[in-house]
């Protein structure tokens, strides 16, 4: 309650009593007692008589719904963590209307004529704000336990799943359904990110790490311009306020860079435009970057007197050598070739624009043919040992990691054939190697 | 029938747009010397200055309340200046107050003029200004309302009552769009008109407020030089005369606001506007309604008695209201085809009433144009002034 952060009611000496009462549980209505009117905002006199003879009478707490909106989009930071909200105009018993909030129930269930009953949420140490719940107890909801990501599915808009996803297409093919490819589809912004798309990309590669034919996820962008050029212009009126502005660094943008390099499949980032910005540090959460030719990138947020927030400055130095990382950030340069990025030592290759398409599909072909366990595992074991552990810890990493393979039920398999007939292993050495050297 | 003694005589306007490098001193400027040149005048001829208050731009409220004007444009012959407030209907009362200014003999020629420049305003304090703007601190705001919210919730009941649908509520949109495209003035001129499904699919704002039914912000100016019709008349030129006005006022916010009352009020402001000028609502050539979101231009329709209850939108989605329809209707197309410039949108209506009316509205001129009806509107809703508007 203390923490409360959105505007609370600007109380008048005469309204405090509705207010005091509030407090206690109970919503009172205004009433003259010389012209008997019901009077409704509160006021120092009747509006009706001018009579200063007020008193406040206990409502029932019973209304039907007048009218209602769902609000979507466009409203202060300060409520943006409350979307979709439903406000509404209810008419008490009583006669009078107010504005307020209906609650406790699926916003798609409200309706005009809707009976429904007072609540009150506890803001302040002098006010509770009174809110309105179905009186169908069939039709109330519990404020759910939300998780990240339903949360951030909450603040921006409907639902996250892939029948509901606006921002970004999730598509799973390759032989045998083992690659999903994900793809940032907001071509007409540059396929900048907005709350939408940093809700529905944590939905997305944590749901990926479900599929259990998938081995390799490819992550690109929609259209020919860009592959991401970071935060939308969109999100910024919300970073005007400060919690606002910390939950978009530490809530969606931790939580996208751990869904990503935290993903158990192996990420394949696919630059085949303009990446910048916040686009570039989603690369930088990918364990391999590929990029076309002609794209051009870099890190832009020192031209607002910003540095990169979601993750740029810590996975940059690691990435190649510091001072370059550093030449990336301090210019504010948006204009990198791709091929400069390669010889800086950033990307796992740069391919030519003609055969980009075709050289990526190679390459995520071949990955996608090997084990997701062995995948997932090593990307495991190497992300663990670039973190900076000692190397014996590495090593012993490693060797463990390995043996837990080595047990799997398919390998032991295999091994034990080849412990029956050690010439088979041997043969089909032999065979492979002539494969290889006739290639 | 009451004495009406003002004609708009000139015209000047800045196109509604996105200026962040124009200081609204620039674009002043610029619309009240095209308003003085429309008007065929002498700079020292103007004796009055009766400025629309600039909202959310505090620094320039001051400085224009505080006489600057004037002196910026060496208005030498200026007797008196003033600001007026009224949100969206400040207009309305600059020119009421412009009658005054004539009646008394105070000036015979008076600049009324209005700048917004929205993109300069720091996004924080434009924030804060339209999450409070005609939305109730105690009552109304702790509960997360928005200008967008309010008027959601309006359109919701508009359409459970009228039977109206999402096609035809976006129909609306799309009349008021084509009038746009066709508008110098406009931030959409020349822009492809959306049709009914690209307003419906449109992300949701505040259901069932799409996008494309919300106004986006911009830059502008306007400016109009008004004197009395004697004067008028003797200069021999096209003008614009006031011929009737009414005017309800309903509640400060839409919680409070009595719906009957409301329709009404729209009913019989219009009414006592045409008795005032002597006319019938069959007179009217064009219906240059202010109304700033959809779900108002319906209700209004209605409440006239331009078409049968419910069937307004019908009226939008044939085309009764676009250019070359039965009906012209809000021929700059309103907030939602012009931008929204803050109070400026009733300036801009007021300028096409007059360009109509003196045969200089481009593309969208209406034919053979003698009566114009024209209302603002301020706040989220308050009040509504009916105007009526002839060649002569």
């Amino acid at each position: 309650m203390t923490d409360y952060q959105k505007p609370i009611p600007a109380i008048q000496p005469w309204t405090r009593e509705f207010w005091n009462a509030t407090k206690q549980g109970k919503l009172l209505i205004q009433k003259c007692q010389d012209c008997h009117s019901m009077i409704f905002f509160p006021k120092k006199v009747c509006p009706e008589c001018w009579s200063d003879n007020l008193c406040w009478q206990e409502a029932s707490g019973k209304a039907q719904v007048y009218t209602y909106t769902t609000q979507m989009d466009m409203v202060e930071p300060k409520f943006r963590a409350d979307l979709p909200y439903v406000i509404a105009m209810v008419d008490l018993e009583e006669g009078i209307r107010m504005t307020t909030r209906i609650v406790n129930c699926n916003p798609e269930d409200v309706t005009i004529g809707m009976n429904v009953h007072v609540v009150f949420e506890d803001i302040s140490p002098e006010c509770s704000l009174p809110m309105f719940q179905p009186a169908d107890e069939t039709l109330r909801r519990l404020p759910p336990c939300i998780d990240e990501c339903e949360s951030l599915a909450t603040r921006s808009g409907s639902p996250v799943s892939p029948d509901t996803y606006e921002t970004i297409i999730y598509d799973i093919g390759g032989k045998n359904g083992a690659v999903c490819t994900i793809t940032l589809n907001r071509p007409s912004k540059y396929n900048a990110i907005n709350y939408r798309m940093a809700a529905e990309l944590i939905d997305a590669f944590r749901r990926v790490r479900d599929e259990s034919s998938v081995g390799v996820v490819v992550l690109t962008g929609a259209g020919e311009k860009a592959f991401c050029t970071g935060g939308d212009l969109e999100i910024f009126p919300s970073l005007c306020e400060h919690k606002s502005s910390l939950n978009w660094l530490s809530h969606e943008g931790l939580d996208v860079q751990r869904a990503i390099s935290g993903c158990e499949k192996v990420v394949i980032c696919k630059i085949n435009g303009h990446c910048l910005a916040g686009g570039l540090e989603l690369a930088l959460s990918c364990d391999l970057i590929y990029a076309r030719e002609s794209a051009m990138m870099g890190a832009t947020e020192i031209n607002m007197g910003l540095l990169p927030g979601w993750g740029g400055t810590a996975r940059l130095p690691r990435s190649m050598p510091i001072f370059r990382a550093r030449e990336i950030i301090f210019s504010g340069r948006k204009d990198y070739p791709a091929k400069d990025m390669y010889d800086m030592g950033l990307l796992t290759r740069v391919f030519k624009d003609d055969e980009f398409e075709e050289q990526v599909e190679t390459v995520v072909k071949n990955i996608a043919s090997k084990k997701p366990e062995a995948l997932r595992m090593g990307k495991e074991i190497m992300a663990r040992s670039v973190d900076g552990c000692d190397i014996e810890t590495a090593l012993s990493v490693e060797r463990n990691g390995i043996q837990w393979l080595t047990y799997a039920p398919d390998v032991q398999k295999m091994m034990e054939g080849f412990r029956q007939k050690p010439s088979d292993l041997l043969a089909r050495q032999k065979e492979t190697n002539l494969r290889s050297d006739n290639k | 029938m009451s004495k009406k003694n003002l004609a708009i005589i000139g015209v000047g306007e800045v196109p509604t747009g996105t200026y962040p490098d124009r200081s609204p001193w620039d674009i002043i400027y610029e619309s009240c010397i095209a308003a003085v040149r429309d008007a065929g005048i002498h700079k020292n001829d103007v004796e009055g200055v009766i400025a629309v208050a600039p909202q959310a731009q505090n620094q320039l409220a001051g400085e224009i309340s505080f006489g600057k004007i004037p002196e910026e444009l060496g208005l030498n012959g200026c007797r008196d200046v003033c600001t007026c407030n009224a949100g969206g209907a400040s207009t309305s009362n600059c020119l009421r107050l412009a009658e005054q200014y004539i009646e008394s003999g105070l000036a015979k020629i008076v600049l009324i003029p209005h700048v917004t420049v929205h993109s300069t305003i720091p996004v924080p304090d434009l924030i804060n200004f339209f999450a409070k703007a005609g939305i109730d601190l105690q009552w109304e705001y702790p509960f997360g309302n928005t200008y967008n919210s309010i008027i959601a919730m309006m359109t919701r009941r508009y359409m459970h009552d009228s039977g109206t649908t999402d096609e035809e509520m976006a129909s609306i949109v799309v009349s008021l769009r084509k009038w746009a495209a066709l508008d110098p003035n406009s931030i959409f001129y020349k822009k492809k008109v959306p049709s009914v499904e690209e307003v419906l699919s449109s992300g949701m704002v505040s259901s069932p407020l799409h996008k494309r039914e919300c106004n986006v912000l911009g830059d502008g100016g306007g400016a109009m030089i008004v004197t009395s019709a004697e004067i008028a008349k003797k200069m021999g030129k096209p003008a614009a005369y006031k011929r009737g006005e009414s005017a309800r006022y309903f509640s400060a916010f839409t919680t409070t606001r009595n719906n009957d009352e409301f329709v009404n009020g729209f009913r019989d402001s219009t009414r006592e506007a045409l008795d005032d000028a002597g006319i019938t609502k069959d007179d009217i050539d064009i219906w240059n309604t202010y109304l700033a979101y959809p779900v108002c231009h319906p209700i209004f329709m209605e409440a006239v008695g331009l078409c049968e209850p419910g069937q307004a939108g019908k009226m939008f989605m044939n085309g009764d209201t676009w250019p070359g329809g039965k009906m012209p209707w809000s021929t700059i197309g309103d907030a939602v085809g012009r931008g929204h410039t803050g109070s400026g949108v009733s300036m801009a209506t007021y300028i096409e009433t007059a360009r109509q009316l003196m045969g200089k509205a481009g593309e969208k001129q209406v034919p053979d144009v003698k009566y114009v009806f024209q209302n603002t509107s301020g706040g989220s809703g308050m009040n509504f002034i009916a105007t009526v508007w002839g060649r002569e």
